[in-house]
């Protein structure tokens, strides 16, 4: 299991468009990634469930992955947020 | 003839009805590329005419964006639709928005969910196209959209098939 966490700096938090990117790479991997923010939890593969955390600037994100890429998949999910959020 | 009784007869998965009052357009004609390539999922979008948001099916809604410029819904039957009131909106951060439904409330087809400014939200600048996504498109095998017409709210838009 690789778990990181990450504060969003983006002003407008995770929005629909981010939601959709951040899903978009989540289903590169076959990982179960879950993300978990202020009490609510949900899979990183679901754009409702993402969108609907309504993650937004300051809030702390935990990013938890688990699997057979899991190394890769929290890189890349690590990555991604860093370029986005 | 006997092709257009057959597609009546036909009993679809799930139908989404249309949420606003307008024309409807492809996603490909969304001047956004989320939306024009479809990146949250398939779906269509309505040029509205007049700016209220109707329920496109009994359902619930999952969410009412803090900024009230979209909500996300599942229907009874577990379509999950995004409706995003116009453009970049985000960054209205609320303005011009009313929303008279939570995140968690009960709709029937056809409640009033959002009411929007259209003028302001134009004279801002912003285009007021309004995309509605099927998020979870990929549980279907086929999503037949209704495009290039007017449409009044509870005309049928799309229609779902697993």
């Amino acid at each position: 299991m690789q778990t990181f966490t990450y504060v969003i700096k983006d002003e407008l938090g995770i929005h629909a468009r981010p939601a959709g990117l951040l899903v978009k790479e989540a289903k590169q991997f076959t990982s179960t990634i879950t993300l978990e923010c202020g009490g609510k939890k949900a899979p990183a593969k679901g754009l409702m469930g993402v969108m609907g955390m309504a993650v937004k600037q300051g809030n702390e994100v935990t990013v938890t992955v688990e699997g057979e890429d899991e190394e890769a998949a929290a890189a890349a999910m690590k990555a991604f947020f860093e370029a986005n959020l | 003839m006997f092709d257009f009784f057959k597609k009546k007869e036909k009993e679809y998965d799930d139908v989404i009805y249309a949420p606003l009052k307008g024309e409807a357009i492809e996603s490909a004609s969304v001047n956004d590329p989320t939306f024009a390539e479809e990146m949250l999922g398939k779906g269509m979008a309505i040029k509205p005419a007049e700016g209220k948001v109707y329920a496109p099916f009994d359902g619930t809604v999952a969410m009412v964006f803090d900024t009230k410029h979209a909500v996300s819904l599942v229907s009874d039957k577990g379509t999950e639709v995004l409706i995003h009131v116009g453009l970049d909106t985000v960054m209205l951060k609320g303005e011009h928005y009313t929303a008279h439904v939570e995140s968690g409330a009960i709709v029937k087809k056809g409640d009033l969910l959002l009411e929007f400014d259209m003028e302001a939200i134009a004279a801002a600048g912003y285009d007021t196209v309004t995309p509605v996504v099927v998020c979870n498109a990929d549980d279907y095998k086929d999503v037949i959209r209704t495009t290039g017409k007017q449409v009044e709210p509870g005309d049928v838009v799309m229609e779902l098939e697993k």
